[in-house]
């Protein structure tokens, strides 16, 4: 008797619970949905504002779905503010960077991790030093170096202070440890030489760090906006953060008339990178919580 | 003959070979460490030295003034500058923590569901970290305009009297943390549910088992067991808060009254607004001495305090 009162109870009990966790589940849903409304919202709008002509930007009631769709906002943008030369501008900038910082990157990291010399770990030091003394602080020497040397508005300039990256070092030095050194020596039985080392065997070994290191410098370097303002901020070249940032004020002095345009610009400048963003997606990730260490 | 070959080679051969390896070796990371040392290392020798100067770009020459900006700085005109920029900064920076943290830790929850469904809107909400800051600054510029903004026009539906976002000093500031805190919450989020999800399931239903109910298992071992994730999180946010500036440059160009005039942009403006660099360098040491402490002191704070999953 007693035992089937709890057992009744127990299955009351159950029910409610299940009804309760099923209430909890649709607030869950509910709410989810509601952020993801606001937090895509900004997105949103940027590109369906693109889209717009200019009398339904400056209507008085907005609209949420353009009237009729003018894609030659974008051509528009493209000849009136030179974005044709800041994607230039801004590719070149990036692709240099990366290079530089790859080769520089992947020597200094063999050379700290596979290499034996004396005050090895002492010089390591000055590479981790390196990771917090930001270009926040170092611009105004930097900005005189570009100066004497006639750097200013040029690539050179633009990627001075970005051509070598302690955190790619790093980042590298500690994959490159993680590798057996039977591999290197049974290399060098063969014959093979340093750069045949590090290109053949530890490169590939470490494909997926090179990557994620590399995707960080990517983004880094096409959306940099600090350094390009202070040594290319005027002048023949803007990168697209610096032109697009100088659009407001481009267009007439008018900072709301060309919204449309200016939006048909910020759609152009964050295309690479939000492609980059949903092919790496896992890689990307992994890269920023790694590279947010430094 | 094969035994020749195979045996050892003198051992001053050996020890040249070796030597001569140490040196490749050393080539390796030299361009690298002279690189470091010319343009990072360096700047901060020449930063001091600037600022016992009186260099003013605009004039073909320069001074030695001794302590003079270092006094401007402390004493004179420059302190309420400083000061109020050191207060913005610490606003800012408490800010975009709280954002990350308290709003990542939240939107763990709203989407700690593995569903593909919700996979979707994880990615959504993680999208704007890749969304370049200056592509985002001119989206919230226009949102946040007071008579063509989106925003207020939300609000006038609601019955709301338009906000100046951007020029009311009272809230110019919260408006920038609102553009900062869309791009790293989503980030915030990503990497508390990555650690979420590396907590054992046994925790839980062993508490489940002593009666607890879901907020107390959050307190007593969600919370814990993300301790060490928390700490990344506050030691990294931390360092990049204080080194903001293109949101500022883009929204509000530290202005109204100066109410977002962080560090950066202070030393920015001495520099390259008014071009009194030697103020600039010097403000600029203070902002790299200020970095250096908060960093040994969360280092420090990060050998306590933390809970580990062993």
């Amino acid at each position: 008797m007693s035992s089937q009162t709890t057992t009744i109870s127990i299955a009351k009990e159950n029910a409610s619970a299940i009804r309760r966790r099923k209430i909890l589940k649709v607030i869950q849903y509910v709410i989810a949905i509601v952020v993801t409304l606001i937090m895509i919202f900004p997105l949103y709008w940027m590109i369906v504002s693109s889209f717009k002509s200019q009398d339904e930007i400056l209507a008085t009631i907005p609209t949420l779905w353009p009237q009729e769709w003018h894609p030659e906002n974008y051509s528009n943008v493209w000849s009136k503010a030179n974005f044709a030369e800041y994607y230039l501008n801004t590719i070149i900038m990036t692709a240099g960077i990366l290079v530089c910082q790859i080769v520089s990157g992947v020597f200094a990291a063999y050379g700290f991790s596979k290499g034996k010399f004396r005050g090895q770990n002492v010089l390591f030091l000055v590479v981790l030093g390196a990771l917090m003394i930001p270009i926040q602080v170092t611009f105004i020497p930097l900005y005189l170096m570009c100066a004497r040397w006639n750097l200013v508005n040029t690539f050179i300039g633009l990627m001075l202070p970005e051509m070598v990256s302690p955190y790619y070092i790093f980042m590298l030095r500690q994959t490159f440890m993680a590798v057996d050194d039977s591999y290197l020596e049974a290399a060098r039985v063969d014959g093979m030489g340093r750069v045949g080392v590090i290109t053949k065997i530890l490169a590939p070994m470490c494909k997926s760090t090179i990557l994620t290191t590399t995707l960080v410098t990517f983004t880094n370097g096409w959306n940099s906006y600090f350094w390009p303002k202070i040594v290319a901020g005027t002048g023949e070249k803007t990168v697209l953060t610096i032109g697009l940032a100088n659009l407001k004020n481009t267009f007439a002095g008018q900072s709301t008339m060309n919204n449309h345009e200016i939006m048909a610009g910020a759609v152009m400048a964050i295309l690479p990178v939000v492609i980059l963003f949903f092919i790496f997606q896992k890689y990307m990730l992994t890269g920023y919580s790694k590279a947010a260490m430094k | 003959m094969s035994n020749s070959k195979t045996a050892a080679p003198p051992a001053g051969a050996r020890k040249r070979r070796k030597s001569t390896s140490a040196w490749l070796d050393f080539l390796c990371v030299l361009p690298a460490l002279a690189f470091l040392l010319v343009f990072i290392y360096y700047p901060i020798v020449d930063l001091v030295r600037i600022s016992f100067t009186d260099w003013n770009l605009i004039k073909p020459q320069y001074n030695y003034v001794g302590f003079d900006n270092w006094i401007w700085l402390f004493t004179g005109s420059g302190t309420k500058y400083l000061l109020n920029s050191l207060k913005v900064t610490v606003l800012y920076t408490a800010g975009e923590l709280a954002v990350t943290i308290i709003g990542g830790i939240i939107f763990a929850l709203i989407f700690n569901r593995m569903t593909k469904f919700f996979g979707t809107m994880r990615a959504i909400v993680f999208v704007p970290k890749y969304v370049a800051m200056s592509s985002a600054a001119v989206i919230f510029l226009w949102i946040f305009n007071k008579n063509t903004g989106i925003l207020n026009h939300f609000l006038g539906i609601l019955g709301i009297a338009p906000v100046d976002w951007l020029g009311d000093r009272n809230i110019a500031l919260l408006s920038v943390l609102m553009l900062t805190g869309w791009r790293a919450i989503g980030y915030g989020m990503m990497i508390y549910l990555s650690a979420m999800m590396g907590i054992s399931k046994d925790y839980y239903e062993a508490a489940s088992l002593d009666g607890a109910n879901a907020f107390q298992r959050f307190k007593s071992i969600t919370l814990p067991l993300l301790s060490p994730t928390t700490l990344f999180l506050f030691v990294t946010t931390f360092i990049s808060a204080m080194k903001v500036f293109q949101s500022v440059d883009i929204l509000t160009s530290g202005g109204p009254y100066r109410s977002t005039e962080v560090l950066v942009y202070l030393v920015y403006q001495y520099a390259m607004r008014d071009f009194r660099i030697d103020r600039a360098a010097t403000i600029a040491i203070v902002f790299f001495i200020l970095l250096l402490i908060f960093t040994a002191a969360t280092m420090k704070v990060s050998n306590k305090n933390v809970h580990y999953d062993s």
